[in-house]
Formats: structure tokens, sequence, C-alpha cells
């Protein structure tokens, strides 16, 4: 009997089609349309559509889901696939990561970082850090930071010493001229993060803990 | 094969001419064979200080340019003799004038006569700048302890330290003991460890500096002079010699002499 090359199972998140990964792309093709048009199935169902270790391009990817919307009676929800480019792997690595700079961020220089970054050193005034993600800085900020670049309110400014100019979170901008208390009183290892209410507010580094947990990536006991 | 120092600080007016004027005697008068050359191209001001303006016949982009020999634009300082050499700025053009790479070559051959090229440079960060700096081995950054003249040179040593030579290194000049007693300016310590880089020396404020500027003589010429133990101690500390930091409660009584005056009131 000729190896089957579409797969249907039904799993507990719903239909999944796996397809063979090891056949030629025009066969998986003609033996898709067959079974898709077999029918056997009322009414509209959401299917998942597993590739395997099969990498299939852009255009490719829509072929297959519009074979299978075809007839109207699936509809494509996610695509599976083990396998993903180099750049795309990159590209999701480089939001994860951290940067580290090692040195003085000194005036009028801007250091940027598409994820996390950790700078070993001072910034100085009109130095600047950008980040995509968190900023650390083991040193005095005296300068600029901005952190989530891209929008995530989540991430945070620590600093050893913060006194910074500005603060920037995501959209956010903080000027401070208009020192916060604990600020002025207390520059000692504290952070920088957006609270409930959308503002820019401060506490000790201890308790980024408690307000961003999620950055806990270790565990810990 | 000498060393070339460039002497630059970001913001005028802190005195970066004077330290280079200052510099040069010391270590010519330590018996080193000095070339200083003047890179304020348009605005030349060395000749001035070092009092050997009416002696200039050609300049450095005449060197540049070929119309003359490197040698036929050199300044002999006759004071100190035979060891002491101004290549002149030109008055008549503009920094663009020159390229980083005819300074380069132009320093280089002035490195293979001289034991020491001190590079004078001019203020700001533009055409002028990346002229002086493209020889050097080596940067002296001059800052003044106010917030704008530490603030350009934070800006300068950035700068520096992308370029390909030895770490900058800090005089603080103009430093007013009074001021930073009341805690009215910066003081050394805040000034180094903000800027993090090595010490070379301070040079304390002193109205004879100006005047002996104004007459055209060296401050160093004048061994009894505060200002002028500041520059004799860079010069010595640039030939490798430990040298003390100077005090700056030179001035004040000790407790036993504080004691004796005030029973003798």
């Amino acid at each position: 009997m000729k190896k089957q090359l579409v797969h249907m199972k039904g799993t507990k998140d719903g239909l999944v089609l796996r397809l063979d990964d090891q056949c030629a792309y025009s066969d998986l093709v003609e033996e898709l349309e067959r079974k898709v048009s077999e029918g056997g199935i009322d009414g509209r169902v959401n299917v998942s559509l597993d590739l395997g270790y099969r990498y299939l391009l852009e255009p490719q990817k829509q072929e297959l889901i519009n074979i299978i919307e075809h007839p109207g009676k699936m509809v494509v929800s996610k695509v599976f696939s083990n396998v993903i480019t180099v750049e795309e792997n990159d590209a999701k690595n480089q939001g994860n990561q951290c940067d580290t700079y090692v040195g003085i961020v000194r005036s009028g220089q801007i250091i940027q970082a598409p994820g996390d970054i950790i700078v070993i050193g001072d910034v100085n005034p009109n130095g600047k850090i950008e980040a995509g993600g968190n900023i650390y800085v083991l040193g005095k900020l005296k300068g600029v930071a901005h952190a989530g670049i891209g929008g995530n309110r989540d991430a945070i400014i620590a600093a050893s010493w913060f006194e910074p100019t500005h603060i920037y979170i995501a959209d956010v901008i903080e000027v401070m001229t208009n020192e916060k208390p604990i600020v002025r009183e207390h520059a000692e290892q504290l952070f920088a993060y957006i609270n409930t209410k959308g503002i820019i507010s401060y506490d000790r580094l201890q308790e980024v803990r408690k307000i961003r947990p999620l950055l806990n990536t270790k565990g810990g006991s | 094969m000498g060393e070339a120092i460039v002497i630059t600080s970001g913001k005028g007016g802190v005195g970066k001419t004077t330290t280079t004027a200052n510099l040069g005697t010391a270590l010519a008068l330590q018996g080193k064979k000095v070339c200083l050359v003047d890179t304020d191209i348009g605005l030349r001001n060395l000749d001035l200080v070092l009092g050997l303006d009416n002696r200039i016949i050609y300049d450095l982009v005449d060197v540049v340019e070929g119309r003359c020999k490197i040698h036929q634009a050199l300044v002999k300082d006759k004071r100190v003799d035979d060891k002491l050499f101004l290549l002149p700025a030109a008055q008549t053009t503009d920094k663009n004038a020159v390229t980083p790479e005819q300074m380069k070559a132009l320093i280089d051959e002035l490195k293979r006569e001289f034991e020491y090229v001190l590079i004078d440079c001019p203020a700001g960060i533009e055409q002028g700048y990346r002229n002086a700096v493209a020889g050097a081995d080596s940067a002296i950054v001059v800052t003044t302890p106010e917030i704008s003249a530490v603030r350009d040179a934070d800006r300068i040593i950035g700068l520096l330290e992308q370029e390909e030579i030895n770490p900058p290194k800090l005089i603080i000049n103009r430093v007013r003991k009074d001021l930073i007693k009341q805690g009215d300016c910066m003081d050394i310590n805040e000034i180094t460890t903000h800027l993090s880089i090595d010490l070379l020396g301070i040079i304390v404020d002193n109205e004879d500096v100006i005047a002996s500027s104004n007459k055209g003589e060296p401050i160093v010429m004048d061994p009894n002079n505060k200002a002028s133990l500041g520059y004799r101690n860079i010069a010595r500390r640039i030939l490798g010699e430990s040298v003390p930091l100077m005090t700056l409660d030179e001035g004040q009584k000790g407790v036993f002499r504080r004691l004796i005056s005030i029973f003798s009131k």
C-alpha cells in the first residue's frame, strides 16, 4: 500500500492535518487536494497544519492553505513547522538576547540594543541608551535611557546609581528636572517602570521581583 | 621617532593654546627637542602666546601645498636654545585647506626629527579637530572646573576613544581652591571620577598667566610661579617621572603655626 502523505488526526486542541515531510511537494499537493475533496466533514471546523521538518516558502504555505480552505469546510487557524530559516531564528533571538556594553557612554554617544542591555560603566549626561527590552546600568546612569523602544511597556530601567536626565519607556517620557522624592533622597539602586496607571514610577531594585515577576527566567527556590 | 601629542578640549577658551605653549617650553627646558604645531588654521594664536608672531614667513598650509620645505616654515624660539620650534597655522584660509591625510604625513615627518610634537587643536569637533587628531599618537584633554567645559571634555574623550591612539589624559586648568572649598564648583576628584581618565596634572588659576601670555612669554619661564610649577610637573610626568599631585592647601597654616598665631595676637 502506498504511504499516506496526509494524516488527519483529532487532538484535544482540535483537528490536526499532519503532512509528510519527506515526499515531493507536488505529491503532497496532489494528495491534499484529493483528501480535502473527499469530504466527510460537516460544517466548518478549525484545523491546524503540521508541516513536520519541511520548510515551506510563504507562497507555498498560502497555496496549501488555499487548497484546504477551498471547499469551505475547513479553516486553517495555525501552521506548525519544526524548522525555520537562520534569518528568522536570528531575528527571534535578537529580541530575547541581552547585550553587554563595557565602558562609559559619554556625551553625544548612543548605544543601541535590539533586546536587553547591560552597561558596565557610567552613562554620562547627554549619553543615550536605546533598547528594545530592559536597560540595566551597573554604574551611574546620569544621561538618557529609552527602554522598550518597540512599544514594550513592561520594560524597566535599572541602575546602581539612578540620576538620569530623561527616562523613556515605550512611548512614555519622563523629564527628571522635577525630581521625584525617592530619586532625590535615594539614588542608589533604583529602577523605573510604567505602573498600572500608565505613568513612570520608581522603586528600589529589590522590588523588581514583585512588580515585574515575569522578568525572572531562572526560577530559584 | 618622537611622540605626537594632540592637546584638545572641545570647548573653546579653556587654555589649549596656553597649555601647548607652556608644556612645549617646559619640555624644551628639560632638554627635549620639541615642535609645536598650530592647527587652528584661520585663527592662529600660538605664535602670539610664544611671542613669535613677527618672525613667521611660511606657514602650515604653505608646507602642505608644497610652496616651501618644512624647515623654512619652522620658527625657532631663541630663548630655549635650539630646542623649541613652532610650525604656525595659516591665517588667510580656513580649516578645509588641509586634509587629515596631509596632516598625518606632515606630523610623521616632524616626528622623525623631534622628540615631542605638540599639536594645538582648535575648538570644536569638526574638520579642524579631525585634522589635529589625524597624526597624533596620544592626546591630552584640557578642561576647567566648569560644568560646560567638563561636559565638552566628556564628548571629546568619547570621540578620542574611537581613534586609534593611546587613552587620553586629563589636565584640569584654572583650578580655584576658594571656589572648590565653598562647593561652588566641581572639585578635582569629582571631575576625574566623572570623566574617568588618568589625571596628568592640575594648573591653579593665576593672573600672571594672562599677563605673561600677553607679553608673549610663556609662564613656565618664571620658576617661582605656581601655575608654572604645575606645567613643569606635567612636563616631568610626560617624561615618565612620578611627581606627586600639587596640593591645593599649600598656602594654609599648619596646626602648630596656627597655635602660634593665636598666641601672638
